[in-house]
């Protein structure tokens, strides 16, 4: 895999381009769905390749024909435009933290126990119906550029995400992502999943206003991606982000610290970026202080500071994030919550304008009505309306424990989660 | 293309190895799509994904397996993995496949300008070009964003019951997001067009002008903009709103995998049920369609990914709830026939239940009849902000381009119109349905796991509603 990489690096730079980066990457991932089981074999080159700042990305699946391919790619790009905003690959070589993966992970031939566990924990706290997958994740990253970075990453790690139903409209959700196999708790996210779907049985339609919210870590971990997301220079520049021009601003209360950390241990952890730099320790958001966006090279230069270790093939990305822990027990947490809600997962967020952050996203699962910290109701049918600076800084209590969450469509980065609470959050619901 | 005869070979080996059926895809896709931002050509794709992907039934249990190395050992081993945890899956409820004819054909897409034939450097004109244009207008546009990408689709399909189906789908989309700004003020929209066939498709769906007269309505929202008016009125929507709706609040939760539970971990389930068929959801002018043959719909084909002829589903006849989106797990489970609606986004995932061309289907009102019989309501053009819950009850689309109607006029434009109401409630206000029909805005529908964002059109006629809450 290695000689493809350098084949590719090689063949560009023969052919006239000044940069060019071959990432090679090895799945040999594998799924259990509850109807179908999947398993892949396949092996992709992403390459990155610039002539006269002329800039042509491509991921290559056949590998017979990798030389004509990589002519091709010369020959589009000297026929493209130059982009005055490319300021080049970093410079390596670097020197990457030790390799960490755990052997038992790759050796896993079979999730069906974990499946089993998770079904099994949902079931005894009164669910009669689960739905969701395993996911053993085995990928191997063979890195080439043309401004000397050779790195070789393996990534392994254990996922499960289970969704209990205790009836048509009672439902719960549960994950577990582990990078040690010994750490992989499946059964304790069957029962969180069983356990709030038990506890959500015969929903009420709830009502509009403003609430007090405490937000589960799953449904937090979504808006914890929005930050992680919108803080990639590039989506500033593109105008789909409310952090245009607020570095050194108040975009959170004192209580938030958000924080991509590549090199820590998550199952978002990688050794080094889409150019080959390290990935490092970035605090975006301090004590509710935008301090960085996320960079490449060249949006780096553009912005006159330094690459964070974040590149994309095209555009910077957050790895892995967490929002540091607070000083509550998650029981102070809810004593706090006097008159409120329990949002336990959301999906489908959306924005009406990215530059305000006006958005809304529509909580599923188990949503519950809080009185002096205690459960007292149960709700379906709302929608969380609001701007999302203005949700980060009505945050006033973070949990001191935090889980790692990562979910289908809304947390796309792998991140750590607490529990929060937030003062008055807008809720609305569907008109009669 | 790689050597077809493998994919043959791969059927033929898994009923060797025990499988009752088994299917064999393969297909090759070449991408090239490109972003201009802020007139920087920021980069350029050109993408080939090709491989194969197994799908088999063995035991009574489903395996899926792809690999992008056509090698006969390759392929062995991944036919043999298939085979192997279909068995491991150890079902107590068997599944099965509706059964099926054998069909042996070819079907491709005709383009009047090959997308082969144009230089990439001349597509990058013609969005330069709109982009000069945008530049040219009198007022603020700090951000302008266009992705556009040129897709073509070869596929080879095989499966063990002798059908054997070649295809080739070219397809055109453009996105477009732009940021408009007044007196500090902003308003943001993103577009997107699909068209099945070759570069004609610009033209054919003039984007040159839609961006310029967006960019426009945006100015003209944010200068002369009113806030929207908040309470019980008519309201008019236009092809757009339509498509989202019929999309979100028809094809979603009539989706028979959803139903079924089969998605409930991901994209959820559905408020309707199995014995639902029949039951009113909307008033009796309302027919929600969804229809992979409509000729240049971003979705077209002629037969979906398990060899099933495509054809017209009335999801929602006359109101009523009418048929499920099908594939044949689902249609064997509920005792019925595929309606054709397999899909997957790639080789290296399975083929599950897929909206295609979804749109209300059209009836004899004119767009100026229709406002002239409002006395105070809101006229919406367009959305920005959406979203629906996941039994697809509850929906929330927020106005882009919107306009208030007074005694049958429409005047000074509204901004962030909010229709936040339920699935019956939408449809059951429906009092008439225009003859306009525009089914090219294209989104990715997102769904399974792993995700497959997958090309669907969205679209249909105007409709207007009577007496809703809007604020």
């Amino acid at each position: 895999m290695e000689d493809y990489a350098e084949r590719i690096v090689d063949k560009a730079i023969a052919l006239g381009c000044q940069d060019a980066v071959a990432d090679v990457a090895v799945n040999r991932s594998y799924q259990i769905r509850i109807v179908i089981s999947n398993r892949w074999r396949e092996t992709t080159a992403s390459a990155f390749i610039v002539y006269n700042k002329r800039v042509v990305a491509s991921d290559i699946k056949d590998m017979t024909r990798l030389d004509a391919q990589v002519e091709n790619l010369v020959k589009i790009a000297k026929a493209s435009q130059e982009n005055p905003d490319y300021a080049g690959i970093a410079k390596g070589p670097f020197k990457y933290d030790r390799l960490s993966v755990d052997k038992k992970i790759v050796d896993l031939i079979d999730g069906s126990d974990h499946v089993q566990a998770a079904v099994n924990a949902a079931l005894a706290e009164g669910a009669n119906e689960t739905a969701g997958s395993f996911w053993k994740y085995d990928e191997e990253h063979y890195l080439r550029t043309s401004n000397g970075v050779r790195g070789y990453d393996h990534r392994a790690s254990l996922y499960l995400s289970i969704r209990a139903l205790a009836s048509p409209e009672s439902s719960g959700h549960g994950v577990a992502c582990a990078t040690k196999a010994s750490q992989f708790d499946p059964e304790k996210a069957g029962h969180k999943a069983g356990k709030i779907a038990a506890l959500a049985k015969n929903p009420k339609g709830g009502e509009a206003g403003k609430f007090d919210v405490v937000f589960d870590p799953l449904i937090f971990g979504s808006l914890i991606d929005q930050v992680g997301g919108r803080a990639g220079a590039w989506t500033v520049l593109a105008g789909l982000s409310p952090y245009a021009k607020k570095i050194g601003k108040k975009v959170a209360s004192d209580a938030v610290t958000i924080i991509d950390d590549g090199s820590a241990d998550s199952i978002g952890r990688k050794r080094f970026d889409a150019e080959g730099v390290p990935t490092k320790r970035n605090v975006i958001v301090n004590k509710g202080i935008l301090k960085t966006y996320l960079h490449n090279t060249s949006t780096a230069k553009k912005f006159k500071t330094k690459t964070t270790g974040n590149a994309g093939l095209i555009s910077p990305d957050a790895h892995a994030l967490s929002c540091k822990p607070g000083t509550w027990t998650r029981d102070e947490i809810f004593e706090e919550c006097k008159d409120g809600l329990w949002l336990t997962n959301t999906w489908y967020t959306r924005f009406q304008s990215y530059v305000t952050g006006d958005f809304s996203t529509i909580p599923r699962d188990g949503i519950f009505r809080i009185k002096d910290g205690e459960v007292v109701g149960v709700w379906k049918d709302i929608r969380l309306t609001d701007n999302l600076l203005n949700v980060w800084k009505s945050i006033e209590g973070l949990s001191k424990n935090v889980d790692q969450v990562q979910w289908w469509g809304e947390v796309y980065c792998a991140t750590f989660a607490p529990y929060a609470l937030a003062r008055d959050v807008g809720i609305t619901r569907s008109a009669e | 293309m790689a050597d077809l005869d493998l994919v043959d070979f791969a059927v033929d080996y898994a009923r060797q190895k025990g499988a009752s059926y088994a299917e064999a895809r393969y297909e090759h896709q070449t991408d090239e799509s490109f972003i201009l931002k802020n007139s920087v050509l920021d980069a350029l794709y050109f993408g080939e994904d090709s491989g194969i992907g197994v799908r088999v039934l063995a035991k009574g249990g489903l395996g899926f397996g792809a690999t992008n190395s056509m090698t006969k050992t390759d392929v062995k081993l991944l036919v043999d993995d298939a085979v192997k945890i279909a068995k491991a899956a150890h079902r107590k409820d068997p599944i099965s496949f509706a059964p099926e004819q054998a069909v042996v054909t070819n079907w491709s897409v005709p383009q009047v300008k090959k997308l082969s034939d144009v230089p990439v450097e001349e597509k990058i004109e013609e969005i330069n070009h709109i982009d000069r244009e945008l530049k040219d207008l009198k007022f603020k546009i700090p951000a302008r964003y266009f992705q556009q990408s040129n897709k073509q689709i070869d596929k080879y399909f095989v499966n063990s019951e002798g059908s054997k189906i070649r295809s080739f789908s070219p397809r055109v989309r453009l996105f477009y997001f732009l940021t408009v700004q007044h007196n500090g003020d902003v308003e943001q929209t993103y577009q997107n067009y699909g068209w099945s066939g070759g570069w004609e498709a610009l033209n054919e769906l003039q984007m040159r002008r839609r961006v310029i007269d967006e960019a426009k309505s945006m100015e003209n929202s944010l200068e002369h903009g009113k806030k929207s008016p908040e309470g019980k009125m008519d309201l008019v929507v236009g092809p757009q709103v339509s498509g989202i709706a019929a999309h979100e609040s028809c094809g979603h939760p009539t989706e028979a995998d959803r139903v079924l539970g089969r998605e409930a971990s991901q994209a959820g389930k559905s408020f309707i049920t199995p014995a639902s068929v029949g039951q009113r959801v909307g008033s009796p002018l309302v027919n929600v369609c969804d229809d992979p043959t409509i000729e240049h719909g971003i979705a077209f084909y002629a037969y979906d990914d398990e060899g099933v002829k495509a054809r017209r589903r009335y999801l929602y006849k006359d109101g009523l709830i009418n048929e499920f989106l099908q594939n044949r797990e689902t249609a064997a489970i509920l005792g019925t026939r595929s309606n054709g609606s397999a899909r997957a986004s790639a080789y290296n995932v399975e083929a599950i239940v897929r909206m295609a061309n979804t749109y209300v289907e059209p009836k004899d009102w004119g767009l100026e009849e229709m406002i002239s019989g409002v006395k105070f309501g809101v006229y919406m053009k367009s959305f920005m902000e959406w979203n629906i819950d996941d039994k697809r009850y509850n929906a929330k689309y927020a106005g882009r381009e919107a306009y208030l109607i007074e005694n049958g006029e429409v005047g000074s434009p509204v901004r962030k119109t909010v229709i936040e109401l339920t699935t019956p409630t939408f449809w059951g206000a429906v009092d008439a349905v225009g003859k306009d029909l525009e089914i090219f805005h294209a989104g990715f529908c997102g769904k399974s796991d792993p995700g497959q964002a997958l090309d669907a059109a969205l679209g249909g006629a105007s409709m207007r509603l009577r007496n809703v809450y809007l604020r």
